[in-house]
């Protein structure tokens, strides 16, 4: 925030007032100056009691994950960050309609694991304490791919749902393979829906051609919200919650070091 | 400059403009009007925790309330607004569905508000619970009003009668007109969730009630609660181009595209010049525009943005 500007434009707005208005002289009064501004008393009396409710609720149990979910060290699978696309995908199709093929979220905004046990709220709450939204858009088969290449050239591949993604080679000469999940190939010029969160649509984390996405949808929902709700419904229905199967991309550990080292190309 | 040293000179400027104010002392054909302003507050009840970059540790809805009772001691004439998107962001949503934001904005003493595509993301009937909790909360502060002139609430009737086009306020020396305007629900609201409402051109809705509110009820100052966003690179409406296709609007409080602005943007139209403001998100500031009225004609008018800092 500029500060400097604001409080000379506030200084020269009084002056201006001053001018105009040319008000009789009245009398001085002592206005203590404070930089702090205290809590009203009557608003915080009401805040105070509901704020220990919402801290209690964090220690919430939701369900229970023996294995834990982790987003992986270096060269393993983000199989958290696969949990959070599912969730992202499955969530999306009932608000749209229709269904949607492909999901993404950026490793990055996942900022705890899920340690093995109980999952309580506030872990939920660790693991994204962002208020992202779920974004839905249009993009071709051609797209997908694209959104794919990139989030494996900038990071060694972010999070995604509905695809397999195969690098095969050197990483001088190597070749990207990208299917839907059931290995059928994808159409270029197919139109599909993707589940991504507003932050990577606005261009965040640079995956470009999410931007290009067409008939954003908004849904309001935040990604928190969906794994809640996700967790509560598997701890009701009595079950536990499982880590997603490895296998979506599957990269040489030589491109995989050349991609850190920033030196692999497509 | 230090913040330090900013807060310490805003607050003496806080404390010289009470000086200033005419009051009863200017005569009956000149007054001044204070429009304090907030926007998408999205549910943050407390302050933002740490972790949060440049806005950790700032906001609050109790400070921001001991800050609007300071300045209200301070100025006398005061309209408290809003631009809209007061739900979804904390788990204070999730647990209170928008209901205690509504009561907290009543005990601080707001006037109207706008709704923001978010305060419709648990459907009509719970925006409506929650606007009724708000009125039925036993509080020697009145209920505020809710204000748009651009959804047809026809469909959806239990909205409808708590939803008004417009509001008229007096104040020594000075008669305001307050409205609102939201954002088309395509592709930001689920149909579900506005069921029986339907959207019209905010431009072609607020030229009428400008009109009305100028010719009929004689007001000396209009202002617009817009959730329509600052400044909309697609072509949708939007704040910076309504003064140009709205005549006769002196003050937008803006809100949706979270914008934060350190003061007000003053924007040519055709009678003069508009103000176009908005304070991010969040409630990590507080607007304020200043506004010295003669026989009903601006004559001079400014604003800043405050923090909301303990």
């Amino acid at each position: 925030m500029k500060l400097k500007p604001c409080n000379a434009f506030f200084f020269a707005s009084l002056l201006s007032l001053h001018l105009v208005a040319q008000p009789p002289v009245t009398k001085a009064e002592v206005i203590p100056i404070t930089e702090a501004i205290a809590d009203d008393p009557e608003v915080q009396k009401v805040i105070e009691p509901l704020a220990a409710e919402i801290k209690a609720t964090f220690g919430q149990p939701l369900v229970q994950a023996p294995q834990g979910v982790f987003r992986g060290r270096r060269g393993e699978e983000n199989l958290l960050g696969y949990w959070v696309s599912d969730v992202m995908r499955h969530a999306a199709q009932p608000l749209v309609g229709v269904p949607v093929r492909f999901a993404i979220t950026n490793a990055g905004g996942l900022r705890a694991n899920l340690r093995p046990g109980q999952i309580k709220v506030g872990d939920i709450f660790e693991l994204m304490p962002f208020e992202n939204e779920l974004v839905v858009v249009e993009l071709t088969g051609a797209e997908v791919i694209q959104v794919v290449k990139e989030g494996l050239l900038r990071r060694g591949g972010e999070p995604c749902s509905g695809v397999k993604v195969k690098v095969e080679g050197t990483p001088q000469q190597a070749t990207l393979t990208v299917t839907w999940e059931d290995g059928s190939a994808i159409d270029p010029s197919a139109v599909v829906k993707v589940a991504t969160t507003d932050y990577l649509y606005a261009g965040g984390d640079s995956i470009p051609t999410l931007k290009k996405g067409r008939k954003p949808f908004t849904t309001g929902v935040t990604l928190r919200q969906m794994l809640l709700d996700q967790c509560t419904a598997i701890g009701k229905a009595g079950k536990e919650l499982l880590p997603p199967a490895p296998g979506r991309y599957v990269v040489p550990a030589s491109i995989q070091e050349a991609i850190r080292d920033k030196t692999f190309k497509l | 400059m230090e913040r330090r040293t900013f807060l310490a000179s805003l607050s003496a400027a806080a404390a010289v403009a009470s000086r200033v104010p005419l009051k009863a002392t200017e005569g009956p054909d000149s007054g001044r009007i204070t429009l304090l302003h907030t926007n998408d507050t999205h549910s943050r009840i407390e302050p933002f925790g740490p972790g949060n970059g440049a806005i950790s540790g700032k906001g609050g809805m109790a400070r921001r309330a001991t800050l609007v009772k300071q300045l209200r001691g301070q100025l006398g004439s005061i309209l408290l607004l809003d631009a809209g998107d007061t739900f979804q962001g904390t788990p204070y949503f999730n647990r209170y569905k928008g209901r205690l934001d509504y009561q907290l904005m009543r005990m601080i003493g707001y006037d109207a508000t706008t709704l923001g595509n978010h305060d419709f993301d648990n459907g009509v009937g719970m925006l409506v619970e929650a606007i009724e909790s708000m009125e039925q909360l036993k509080h020697r502060n009145p209920p505020f009003a809710f204000l748009n002139c651009n959804f047809d609430c026809k469909g959806a009737p239990a909205l409808a009668k708590r939803v008004r086009p417009y509001l008229v306020r007096d104040f020594p020396g000075v008669r305001v007109g307050i409205t609102g305007v939201g954002v088309a629900f395509a592709g930001l609201v689920a149909s579900k969730n506005h069921e029986g409402i339907s959207w019209n051109d905010p431009y072609e809705s607020l030229k009428p009630v400008v009109k009305r509110l100028r010719e009929v009820e004689k007001v000396d100052l209009v202002v617009v609660l817009s959730h329509l966003g600052y400044d909309n690179k697609d072509g949708a409406p939007d704040d910076l181009r309504m003064p140009g296709q709205v005549a006769g609007i002196d003050a937008i409080i803006g809100g949706h595209s979270h914008t934060f602005l350190d003061a007000p943007v003053k924007v040519k139209q055709a009678q003069g010049e508009t103000l176009v403001f908005q304070v991010g998100f969040g409630g990590v500031n507080l607007g304020r525009m200043d506004f010295a009225l003669a026989r009903g004609e601006v004559k001079a008018a400014s604003g800043a943005a405050m923090p909301v800092v303990g």
